[in-house]
C-alpha cells in the first residue's frame, strides 16, 4: 500500500445477530484509509458512516483495556493495535475472535475466560489469616522476586492468547493460557501461599498439562507476554512440590526491610493557599 | 495430584523408552557398527538367537520393562488425544477404564511369551 495516498481498502466483516436467528455472513465495506490509521478507525468509520447496526467492542484505543480483541486477516489482533497499512493489502477480513461465544457481529462473550480466571484464585492467599483480616504491614517483595513475574502482570485478558489457542479450539474445557499464565503469575509472588490451593484447580484432564506447547499464545498475545513460558515454568513447580523436588521458600514476611530511608521533603513554605 | 503423577510418570517413561529401546536398536540393528568396535553377535535377528536371548533374565527384562513403559506412554498419550477431543465426564470414566483394561490385557499377553520361555 501506497504510504503516502489514500486508498480505498475493503472491510469484509463477518455479521452475525442471534436475535434475528440469521446463520453468520460477510458485509463488505468501503473504507479510504489514511496513513497511520488502525482497524478500529476503520470500524469506527463504518458505524459512524456506513452502518451503525455494527457491533464491536472498544474503549481505551491504546491497547490497554482489552477490548477490542478480533480476528483479522485470519490472525487475532487488538484492532487498535494494528494498522491498516501492515497488511499491504486492500482487502481485510474481519471476524470475531475464534474459542470464545459470539454476543453479536465482532464481540465475543468473555464470560468464560473471566470465570476461568476467577476459579485460579487470581489474587495472594495467606495463611495467616489474622494478618489478612488486619493488615499491619506491608509484605515484602525483593526486585528480584518481581522479576519471576513481573511481565505476566501485564495480561489485559483481551482473549487473543485462547482464540490463538490450538488446544483451546478443540477442548472446550481447557483452562486456556490466559488463566494458567496467571496461576504461575501468583504461585511465583514469594508473598503468596496459596499454590496448592491453586494446583487442585488446574491439576485435571483438562487443566495444564492439556498444553500441547504449541507456543500460539505467546507469539499472538498484543501485551508481548509470554504465557506458554509460565506454563512450562507451572508445570515444573507442580512436579516439584508433588514429586517433593527442589525446596519450597518461606512466604515474605511483613516485616519492611531493615534499610535507612531518607527522611520525607520538608513541606514547603510557600504554597498556593499561603501565598494569599 | 493425579494428573500430575500422570505426568510425572509420563516423562519418567520417555526417558526410559530412550535407553531401552536404545538398547535394543543398537543391538539388534546396528550390528555392524558393533562388529567395527569387535563385538561379534553372529546372527542375532536369527529366531534361535532370540530364543536364547530371551531365555537370559537380563534380556527378558528389558523386553518386559520396554513392553510396560511404551504401554503406559503409548495409552497415556492416547487417552489425552480422546479425552480433549471428546471432553465429557462420561467419556472421561469410559476411556480410562477401557484404557486401563486394554493395557493390562496387552501386557499379561505380551510377557507370556519371555516368561514361558524363562521357565524352560
Amino acid at each position: 500500500m501506497d504510504k503516502e495516498k489514500n486508498e480505498q481498502i475493503t472491510f469484509k466483516i463477518q455479521r452475525y445477530n442471534p436475535e434475528k436467528g440469521s446463520e453468520p455472513h460477510f458485509q463488505e465495506f468501503i473504507v479510504t484509509s489514511s496513513r497511520g490509521m488502525t482497524i478500529l478507525d476503520g470500524l469506527i468509520y463504518i458505524k459512524e458512516n456506513l452502518d451503525s447496526t455494527l457491533a464491536f467492542r472498544t474503549s481505551c484505543r491504546m491497547a490497554i483495556c482489552g477490548s477490542c480483541g478480533m480476528l483479522i486477516n485470519n490472525y487475532p489482533h487488538l484492532a487498535c493495535h494494528t494498522q491498516i497499512e501492515e497488511f499491504h493489502s486492500s482487502r481485510l477480513t474481519i471476524k470475531p475472535l475464534p474459542n470464545l461465544p459470539i454476543i453479536k457481529d465482532l464481540v465475543v462473550d468473555l464470560n468464560p475466560l473471566f470465570e476461568t480466571h476467577k476459579s485460579i484464585k487470581p489474587y495472594i492467599l495467606r495463611h495467616d489469616d489474622k494478618e489478612m483480616e488486619n493488615p499491619t504491614a506491608e509484605f515484602t517483595l525483593s526486585p528480584q522476586g518481581l522479576e519471576a513475574f513481573l511481565q505476566f502482570t501485564y495480561c489485559i485478558k483481551c482473549g487473543i492468547c485462547i482464540s490463538a489457542c490450538p488446544t483451546s479450539a478443540s477442548d472446550k474445557f481447557f483452562t486456556g493460557p490466559q488463566a494458567l499464565a496467571q496461576c504461575y503469575r501468583y504461585c511465583a509472588d514469594t508473598r503468596d501461599e496459596g499454590e496448592m490451593e491453586r494446583f487442585s484447580v488446574i491439576d485435571t484432564d483438562h487443566g495444564v498439562w492439556h498444553c500441547h506447547l504449541a507456543g500460539a499464545c505467546s507469539e499472538a498475545c498484543p501485551k508481548g507476554l509470554d504465557p506458554a513460558l509460565a506454563i512450562q515454568l507451572l508445570k515444573r513447580q507442580m512436579v516439584s512440590r508433588t514429586v517433593g523436588l527442589g525446596k519450597k521458600e518461606l512466604p515474605a514476611s511483613t516485616v519492611p526491610p531493615n534499610t535507612e530511608t531518607k527522611p520525607k521533603v520538608p513541606f514547603p513554605d510557600f504554597t498556593v493557599k499561603g501565598s494569599k | 495430584m493425579r494428573n500430575t503423577y500422570l505426568w510425572f510418570i509420563q516423562l519418567i517413561t520417555g526417558a526410559l523408552i530412550a535407553v531401552l529401546a536404545g538398547i535394543h536398536t543398537v543391538w539388534m540393528h546396528l550390528d555392524a557398527i558393533l562388529g567395527f568396535f569387535g563385538v561379534d553377535l553372529k546372527d542375532v535377528t536369527g529366531w534361535h538367537s532370540m530364543i536364547e536371548r530371551s531365555r537370559e533374565v537380563m534380556w527378558a527384562g528389558i523386553y518386559i520393562a520396554l513392553l510396560a513403559v511404551v504401554l503406559y506412554h503409548a495409552l497415556n498419550g492416547l487417552r489425552n488425544i480422546i479425552l480433549e477431543l471428546t471432553p465429557s465426564a462420561r467419556t472421561e470414566r469410559i476411556v480410562t477404564w477401557s484404557i486401563i483394561v486394554f493395557g493390562i490385557m496387552a501386557f499379561i499377553w505380551s510377557v507370556y511369551v519371555p516368561i514361558s520361555l524363562l521357565s524352560t
